[in-house]
């Protein structure tokens, strides 16, 4: 009996993983199709943050504020229902209304405001602390101002902010989880969230289905961190040679979360 | 009284005020008690859940500190919403679990089907649900706050510690007016970022159907039409979810001037930079 129980457990949670793994390949998409426009995005914002041109600066302080200080869950509804209300006027007459309502389109779109508010920041703070003598000797030797930018700001500022930044992404990943409970789901697109809450309200087994759903989550958070935890050992390779060779590990700490 | 006030207003300015506040509109304005409700709620509970963390995380005794560990841990893997959907289902079942064995039969709790028996089912009322949403957004966010405490407690210099038990204060006295005073100093940074977060995820509460903010300006924005009045307004939701939008970047910056306000009394004295 007891035999039976277990085997039976571990049949359903077998049968879990695969009618999740889909549903997962779901949030991946979020995360991937925001992260390579949030970043240049977020670097760029930051930039305007640190301008010295008061309208420039003023506009990325009042985005960055926007985005962080209100939660995603609103930006979607308000984004979604913003595009809704210029449909009938615009997206119809231009015949993009299928792509623009689109969920695939619209996360993603919201995902990145958002993600390039919060990555803004963390570049910016990188941005302030580059060091100050390395800026002064490029200037000594003579550079002009795109080469200071390109040989000493841009590595400073990339090192410096990335092991926030993987932080970042890993929980841009995780509230990818709430794009199915604003916008609307379409046929069998469903992702984790959506799936774990279809198969709970079946057989009301909330342990099994939450807990497959959270170790995919887990999963590929883990996956997300050691990607970045190896680009980050290539960006810092050089600066291993000191300490026999012991660099900063990086380490999830969550700080940055919407 | 209001109303006369309002068809005042409107009789002067030509601004139609009394559509803003009618009674649906006050309903709504009124829904903002569970947003702060929740807030205060879950941050206390976050804040005591924390300090057990973070004493779990310090604790001698390893199985504690494992615990403490998986604890603050699993917030950095898994999404909150996920949590936040979890823990009351799992507390409603948990009880439906231990009613099942006064209630039911064994044939019928042997059978593996949700709830065993009609009997065994728990029915929650709207407050119920709302006050173990305060909980789950207690338990997520006091996971956070563990971390931070945590931090915070080895970032007190020990140079102060090893002071104090040099004038001969007791290890009780230490802890509490030399080790904690100063630990809220270096744990405010962080605990205010926690509380941005929880205030932030206050605007989740709608997915456990309470009649929050958000549930109402979806009601209210929706097309709306009567049969005797026509339509009234088309689909109005994106004005509605501006306002929240606005609503909670208000709070932000009022958390904010607090937070601000707090750790200059907290460092006060203290050679912390800002």
């Amino acid at each position: 009996m007891e035999n039976l129980l277990a085997s039976s457990a571990l049949v359903a949670f077998v049968t879990d993983l695969k009618l999740l793994w889909k549903p997962a390949l779901f949030n991946v998409y979020f995360a991937f199709a925001s992260i390579p426009v949030g970043f240049p995005l977020a670097i760029g914002l930051a930039l305007m943050k640190n301008s010295s041109s008061w309208p420039v600066s003023r506009f990325a302080r009042m985005f960055i504020y926007a985005f962080r200080g209100s939660p995603l869950f609103i930006q979607f509804f308000m984004f979604y229902s913003i595009m809704l209300a210029f449909n009938q006027s615009l997206w119809k007459p231009m015949g993009i209304d299928g792509v623009v309502l689109h969920p695939l389109f619209l996360g993603p779109l919201v995902l990145v405001l958002n993600t390039s508010a919060y990555g803004a920041e963390i570049f910016y703070g990188a941005l302030r602390s580059v060091p100050k003598g390395q800026l002064e000797a490029a200037r000594a030797v003579g550079m002009g101002r795109a080469n200071v930018f390109k040989s000493v700001t841009w590595p400073n500022m990339l090192r410096l902010a990335w092991p926030a930044y993987t932080n970042e992404v890993v929980f841009l990943f995780h509230s990818t989880a709430l794009v199915y409970f604003t916008l609307p789901v379409i046929n069998e697109q469903k992702d984790l969230m959506n799936k774990a809450g279809e198969l709970f309200e079946k057989d009301y087994n909330v342990f099994l289905h939450f807990s497959v759903a959270g170790l995919y989550f887990l999963l590929i958070s883990v996956v997300i961190f050691f990607v970045f935890d190896w680009i980050y050992s290539r960006m810092t390779k050089h600066l291993d040679t000191g300490s026999a060779g012991k660099r900063k590990k990086l380490k999830i700490r969550p700080q940055y979360v919407r | 009284m209001l109303e006369t006030i309002l068809q005042a207003i409107t009789a002067t300015t030509g601004l139609d005020l009394t559509y803003i506040f009618n009674g649906k509109h006050l309903a709504w304005y009124a829904s903002v008690r569970y947003t702060i409700f929740a807030a205060f709620f879950g941050a206390a509970l976050a804040l005591c859940f924390g300090v057990i963390g973070a004493a779990a995380k310090r604790s001698g005794f390893a199985p504690l500190r494992w615990f403490g560990n998986l604890y603050t841990t699993m917030v950095r893997g898994i999404p909150d919403v996920l949590f936040f959907l979890f823990f009351p289902l799992a507390f409603e079942q948990l009880i439906e679990y231990l009613f099942s064995f006064s209630q039911c039969t064994a044939a019928e709790r042997a059978g593996g089907g949700w709830p065993p028996c009609t009997a065994a089912q728990w029915y929650l009322s709207t407050t119920e649900y709302f006050l173990m949403a305060c909980v789950s957004l207690g338990i997520v966010y006091g996971a956070f706050a563990a971390n931070v405490i945590h931090g915070a407690m080895g970032a007190v210099p020990r140079q102060q510690l090893e002071a104090a038990r040099a004038f001969g204060f007791s290890s009780r006295q230490i802890f509490w007016r030399f080790h904690v005073r100063q630990m809220w100093a270096y744990a405010l940074p962080g605990l205010s970022n926690v509380w941005m977060l929880l205030l932030k995820a206050t605007s989740l509460l709608s997915l456990l159907q309470i009649a929050d903010i958000v549930q109402w300006a979806g009601k209210l924005g929706a097309a709306n039409y009567f049969p005797r009045a026509g339509l009234v307004h088309g689909d109005w939701r994106w004005k509605y979810y501006v306002v929240l939008f606005l609503f909670y970047i208000l709070l932000t910056l009022i958390s904010e001037k607090i937070f601000d306000y707090l750790q200059r009394r907290a460092s006060k004295g203290m050679a912390i930079e800002r």
